[in-house]
């Protein structure tokens, strides 16, 4: 399958993105569309620890939380809803057990979609299993287990594809830590985009086998660790204008999957998707206040602005006073996307959307260079050099600190530590080479030696 | 876009709080005196191996012992390090670096004589059975090795019956669990029973992802670390106080 590399804007213009529509919605599952003019709550859920220890136990218990959100979804005149299954390890490395949950939580779905109508689509997120004790393993034995779970899944159920793809990670996990912005360039913007290349590519022929979507990834494993280790405004590990960079660069490398196929939603915690769908117009999920129950993100209200689902992140699964958690929280997402069509209905969605980005943009640097004006600049940064997956990643980082620098000389506070790592991180893009293939030479020698865990042959190189 | 003003909706409570001293002026401030430290100190604060090396052999040219120049020299240089981040005046990248020099000096004093260093005591640190997601692990190993103390880094997705095999052949003085997935930290619980059932008591420090507090809470062994740094506060506090679990947690367990 071929990849068709992004060098055109989806949106010609910034404000034409808005929350509940996108260029190129999806239709999915039992009557549901995505990205058509509404948008929909896509509840997220862990099985309790002790759920874990047998197939049997744990087909039980998304049996449980799968009635538990429908149940409260009809309860409330919810019109639909999006249930994502994030594979705990065992049922990525047993196919077979990520089936039987698939297939379990899709009859439960069809019986209330076949007896009150409601629109809904189930969405499993495959685990990334390829690695071992000691290294990542992208290709060979772990690979072709972790497409047979693709593959078992939709043939048992499940609707939309996803996965939260590691390329990359070792080389990032080591860079990150040390404010190496060659290493946070070359983690995610070069090795997570070769590595996206290949999985999206045989995703996305699953997909087309199975009559099911393939729909998008998200640099958790890299953003999200950035975003984290950041943490909140007295944290002291990482400045959060370094958290941005690494974002941006994650929008670039996230952008893969839609050129290798796939045809959203993007997944919930790629806080990078407002950048990519102003590149790619795929309809987007995300996470913010309603993920509080996961972590602290700073941009609670803001990730709203142009989502399309509207999800949580992730609870486990146990009792509130006001019912399950996945009960309370699918009701809280039901809310909030209600709210949103309404706007949408009443021709207030602009309104909202700016309502929803103003309050968070100035909490941080990382709210900042999201909201949506300025996700699209970055994303005009990606598109200009869209055929060079390392050009490209360089220009979102250089765009994201101009974008940075500006707001600092407006409303945006910056911290003198934040400031200081800005201009650091900077002077080192900036001493970078225009040339793909010198930085990847020049990456090899430096991470082989510095990185006992990299190993190049992972990424066929 | 909508123009409003952010400072009736938010505070930057950073950057109104932030103190007035740079961290190189503060650092200044704690170095030794003493002019053949005081390089080697500050080379670790900035974290530049090589500087670190080159303050040592002249150290070393002019009499100093290697071994003494761990204690003397590194650990003070570390020390430093250790308090600036705790007061907040610097960050985590800052101290990764600095213990990376740290351990490149410690290497080159152990080529320079037959003696072993001692350390502080022994830790056993590991990555939850299934969970390979280890950098929690990665930034606790550095923060104790930094301190002083001797890590035995069992690694990612360790076996239950390995990490009890390391405990009964090491000795420490406590052991470190990390976990993202909620199924994954279900294997803190059977590490604990099997210790127990060993008759091993000693503290058992976890945290990460979705690890928390009342999780801990459930079994015997169980202390909570809510940050990384505290790995080393609680290996502190039991140099000092001992390893009573119920003291630990109420000092460590804040929620």
């Amino acid at each position: 399958m071929a990849v068709t590399r992004c060098t055109k804007m989806a949106y010609a213009k910034a404000d034409d993105m808005v929350f509940g529509r996108s260029v190129t919605p999806v239709k999915t599952g039992l009557g549901l569309e995505i990205g058509v003019g509404y948008t929909t709550p896509e509840v997220n859920y862990a099985p309790r620890p002790e759920a874990g220890a047998s197939k049997e136990k744990l087909i039980k218990e998304y049996e449980r939380i799968t009635t538990d959100i429908m149940e409260r979804m009809i309860q409330i005149g919810a019109p639909a809803v999006v249930l994502e299954t994030e594979h705990v390890e065992q049922m990525s490395n047993h196919p077979d057990w990520g089936a039987a949950v698939a297939h379990a939580q899709k009859t439960i779905m069809e019986n209330y979609h076949d007896e009150y109508g409601i629109k809904c689509a189930l969405r499993h997120t495959i685990g990334d299993i390829r690695e071992d004790r000691n290294y990542l393993k992208l290709r060979g034995d772990k690979y072709s287990v972790l497409m047979e779970a693709f593959e078992e899944c939709a043939k048992a159920g499940a609707d939309i594809l996803a996965i939260e793809s590691m390329g990359g990670k070792e080389v990032f996990d080591h860079a990150i830590l040390r404010n190496d912005m060659a290493g946070i360039l070359f983690g995610i913007g070069v090795l997570g985009s070769m590595d996206m290349e290949m999985i999206w590519q045989d995703i996305t022929a699953i997909a087309k086998k199975t009559g099911t979507v393939s729909s998008g990834d998200t640099d958790c494993a890299q953003a999200n660790t950035a975003m984290f280790i950041a943490g909140g405004l007295l944290d002291k590990n990482l400045a959060h204008t370094i958290a941005i960079i690494a974002r941006s660069i994650s929008a670039a490398r996230s952008l893969v999957a839609y050129e290798a196929g796939a045809v959203g939603p993007g997944k919930d915690c790629g806080y990078e998707n407002t950048i990519v769908k102003a590149v790619a117009g795929v309809p987007i999920a995300q996470e913010g206040k309603t993920s509080t129950c996961a972590h602290s993100d700073l941009m609670g209200n803001l990730t709203m602005q142009c989502c399309d689902l509207w999800s949580n992140e992730s609870v486990e699964y146990h009792g509130e006073f006001g019912g399950t958690t996945v009960q309370c929280w699918s009701e809280t997402l039901a809310y909030d996307c209600a709210l949103m069509n309404v706007a949408l209905d009443s021709g207030n969605e602009k309104i909202l959307r700016d309502m929803f980005a103003a309050s968070d943009m100035y909490r941080d640097a990382q709210g900042y260079v999201l909201a949506y004006p300025n996700a699209y600049r970055v994303g005009q940064a990606i598109a200009k050099d869209g055929n060079d997956i390392y050009l490209r990643a360089k220009n979102a980082a250089l765009e994201s600190i101009k974008i940075v620098e500006e707001g600092e000389k407006g409303k945006l506070e910056l911290s003198r530590f934040e400031a200081n790592a800005l201009k650091d991180a900077k002077a080192a893009f900036e001493a970078l080479t225009d040339d793909k293939d010198q930085f990847v030479s020049d990456c090899l020698t430096k991470y082989k030696n510095e990185v006992a865990v990299f190993l190049p042959e992972n990424y066929g190189l | 876009m909508i123009d409003i003003n952010p400072s009736g909706i938010l505070v930057r409570y950073n950057v109104k709080m932030e103190k007035k001293m740079t961290p190189e002026e503060a650092a200044e401030e704690l170095y030794p005196k003493d002019p053949t430290i005081y390089p080697i100190a500050k080379a670790i604060f900035e974290g530049e191996e090589d500087d670190v090396v080159e303050g040592l052999e002249k150290a070393i040219g002019s009499g100093k012992d290697p071994i003494s120049l761990i204690n003397g020299a590194l650990m003070v240089g570390m020390g430093v390090v250790s308090r600036l981040y705790d007061e907040g005046v610097i960050f985590l990248p800052n101290v990764m670096l600095s213990a990376d020099a740290m351990q490149a000096g410690i290497e080159f004093c152990k080529t320079k004589t037959s003696k072993v260093p001692e350390s502080k005591g022994k830790v056993v640190c590991h990555v939850a059975e299934g969970d390979v997601h280890d950098i929690g692990k990665n930034i606790v190993a550095a923060l104790l090795r930094a301190n002083g103390y001797d890590v035995v880094d069992l690694g990612r997705d360790v076996p239950v019956d390995e990490v009890i095999a390391a405990v009964e052949k090491e000795r420490p003085l406590m052991l470190t669990g990390t976990a993202l997935m909620t199924t994954t930290m279900y294997a803190f619980k059977e590490i604990n029973d099997k210790l127990l059932k060993k008759g091993i008591k000693i503290p058992f420090a976890c945290g990460g992802g979705a690890v928390n507090q009342d999780f801990v809470s459930q079994y015997e062994l169980g202390v909570y670390g809510e940050e990384a740094s505290d790995a080393v506060k609680i290996a502190d506090f039991i140099k000092e106080n001992g390893n009573d679990i119920a003291k630990l947690r109420g000092i460590f367990h804040k929620h």
